[in-house]
């Protein structure tokens, strides 16, 4: 189980934080500690005694997300205990989510994510997809094994701010140079920024096939995301 | 004084200067090369041979190398594998086209596009309970035609005395078979949510894979060199799971596993362990681990080529570490003989290094770059050795 250290005490000194409130506390802990039980629980009484959604959001949920990419980049928690934080907001964002609908100052922008065409590895891309979510931005996941197309289809449709593309294989990797050229050669490309991620992803090939950004990992896409947005 | 492969190879696992620098590809599925290379290969050099799969098994794609590519290789080792049930192969054989590959545990592949398969049959994806476990249709370990063909193999290359015997049985890894059998995402949370769950599930894997083992090496006797055992413990970044993590909940299932295969054979154990793994090298020494694969130098801490032999050399031997995410599929014929140069320099003196392709040769890597590889080990290889 995740150590208790993972639960930030010093949350209480933040000036926009409700020391009083037990369920922001609780739903922070949960997260943090990835029981998405608790942080069900804790989002659903919150929302039934009439508290915003956005604060939930804003000083429960994204708090505590952050503070699990933090310890994840400092090496103090590993991807079991990244994903089941990852699953717990998750499932309060499923509770959320409705009442955002028509909350578009919550949303920093559109991020359209997929893994391409031949490649069916999504762990690392559906961990950026809830820090990206967490992190304001709406997420459209066009799921694995992504045709080039779709990407194409996808960005028409939905002209997001940003397109993630994963690719875990050295095999599959062409494929981005592949889905950007055909974004590109489809001029729909406008100003969507790319950023690029998979295992076998570099700076250097970002740079050299023409993509915006690369992000090593899912607290990396959140940072890359939002500084070519100018966030 | 000329010496055999098989000597050269013993010679460099007991840290002494062999004649030249091992080879140690083509004989398991981290090790060996994809089906399109070794056309590739076999078309470029004039060699007419069948394109067999190694185990058989067309789904894992990995090409079983014919005798005159291996010596056109150099490869100093020959391998023996185990076999899926004969009916499991029958039924697969047998089965409509591209519908999905199932195997004798009841985990399997899908065809995502022809000819590439992925595995992403996971029956007991959705358990998280002993009861759950316990009722899943286990496979008969005992059936007789996985390992029928292994005594006599093992034997004829012992005969011949030419090449080191490397031995791999298909899978018989804990932790990934536990991915296999619930996806590598659920039971990798599984092991924070449910950990008394997942490690019953690791044990009760094991337990099944030591009966696999204890036949398979029944039948090998005393003709073995190398048995490969493993599990992805790394990431690009760091480890899969926390040192803590590790050391609780799998280090002692490891240290179980090598014991026991340990009890039964003098073969040295090669690990197999992608990612960057640098933090876990001392639990590697610990447990008695004598080769550690593949080196994956594109990875963290495992680029550091000269700390790992600094603080391992003497008592670990390195074989792979030559990069197949970057210098293999793109680099040039001269930048892998230089990358071979390299390698050879900081890992080879001494003893105690074997070269090897990280992981299995993909099917981006041309033909070329392959004999480079290998050509630079036969020269230069050769002549290093002369001076350490």
């Amino acid at each position: 189980m995740v150590d208790d250290n993972v639960v930030d005490d010093d949350m209480a000194d933040e000036s926009d934080y409700d020391p009083t409130d037990s369920i922001l506390d609780s739903l922070y802990d949960a997260i943090t500690a990835g029981n998405a039980e608790v942080s069900v629980e804790s989002t659903r009484s919150g929302l039934e005694s009439g508290m915003d959604p956005l604060t939930l959001l804003f000083n429960g949920m994204i708090p505590a997300l952050e503070e699990v990419g933090r310890l994840f980049e400092t090496g103090e928690i590993f991807l079991p205990e990244m994903l089941i934080s990852a699953r717990a907001m998750q499932a309060s964002m499923e509770l959320i989510r409705p009442h955002l609908a028509d909350q578009s100052s919550a949303r920093v922008g559109v991020f359209v994510m997929g893994t391409v065409a031949g490649d069916i590895h999504d762990i690392g891309k559906n961990l950026c997809n809830v820090m990206l979510e967490g992190a304001g931005f709406e997420v459209i996941d066009l799921g694995v094994n992504v045709p080039a197309a779709n990407f194409v289809a996808a960005i028409s449709e939905h002209q997001p701010d940003v397109l993630g593309i994963s690719a875990f294989l050295t095999t599959t990797m062409p494929e981005v140079e592949t889905t950007i050229d055909a974004i590109t050669t489809a001029g729909v490309r406008r100003d969507t920024k790319i950023i690029i991620g998979g295992a076998p992803v570099t700076q250097e090939y970002a740079d050299q096939i023409g993509a915006d950004g690369y992000a090593p990992n899912a607290v990396s896409a959140v940072r890359t995301a939002k500084s070519l947005l100018g966030i | 004084m000329t010496i055999t492969p098989r000597e050269r190879v013993l010679m460099a696992i007991d840290h002494e200067v062999p004649d030249r620098v091992p080879i140690l590809l083509g004989v398991s599925n981290a090790t060996g090369i994809k089906m399109k290379p070794y056309q590739a290969i076999k078309e470029m050099l004039g060699i007419e041979a069948p394109d067999n799969y190694l185990y058989d098994w067309p789904e894992l794609g990995t090409a079983a190398v014919d005798e005159e590519t291996m010596l056109r290789l150099h490869s100093d080792v020959r391998g023996v594998l185990d076999l899926e049930p004969a009916q499991v192969m029958d039924r697969n054989r047998n089965r409509p086209p591209h519908d999905d590959y199932i195997d004798s545990w009841g985990s399997g592949a899908s065809e995502i596009k022809p000819g590439q398969w992925f595995p992403m049959v996971h029956p007991l994806a959705g358990a998280t309970t002993i009861e759950e476990m316990e009722a899943h249709a286990w496979p008969d370990m005992d059936d007789p035609t996985r390992v029928a063909h292994v005594a006599e193999q093992a034997q004829r290359l012992a005969d011949e005395n030419q090449y080191a015997i490397v031995a791999t049985p298909w899978l018989l890894f804990p932790l990934e078979r536990a991915f296999a059998m619930q996806g590598m995402d659920t039971f990798l949370m599984n092991m924070a949510l449910y950990p008394e769950f997942a490690e019953a599930l690791l044990w009760k894997l094991q337990n099944v894979c030591k009966q696999l083992m204890g036949r398979f090496l029944e039948a090998l006797g005393p003709n073995v060199d190398i048995i490969k055992i493993g599990d992805d413990l790394g990431t690009q970044e760091s480890l899969l799971m926390s040192p803590d993590m590790y050391r609780n909940v799998l280090k002692p299932i490891h240290a179980d596993w090598i014991e026991f295969i340990k009890a039964r054979t003098d073969a040295k154990l090669l690990f197999h362990t992608d990612g960057d793994v640098f933090p876990l090298i001392d639990e590697f020494v610990e447990m008695g681990i004598d080769i550690l694969n593949p080196i994956q130098t594109s990875a963290g801490q495992m680029s550091d080529l000269e700390a790992l032999r600094d603080r391992y050399g003497t008592k670990m031997v390195f074989c792979g570490a030559i990069d197949t995410q970057r210098i293999l599929p793109n680099g040039t014929p001269a930048e892998i003989r230089a990358e071979v140069r390299r390698v050879i320099d900081i890992l080879g003196p001494g003893g105690g290094y074997m070269v090897s392709s990280v992981h299995t040769v993909m099917d981006d890597v041309p033909a070329e770059n392959v004999l480079a590889m290998v050509d630079a080990v036969e020269e230069y290889g050769s002549t290093s050795t002369k001076s350490w």
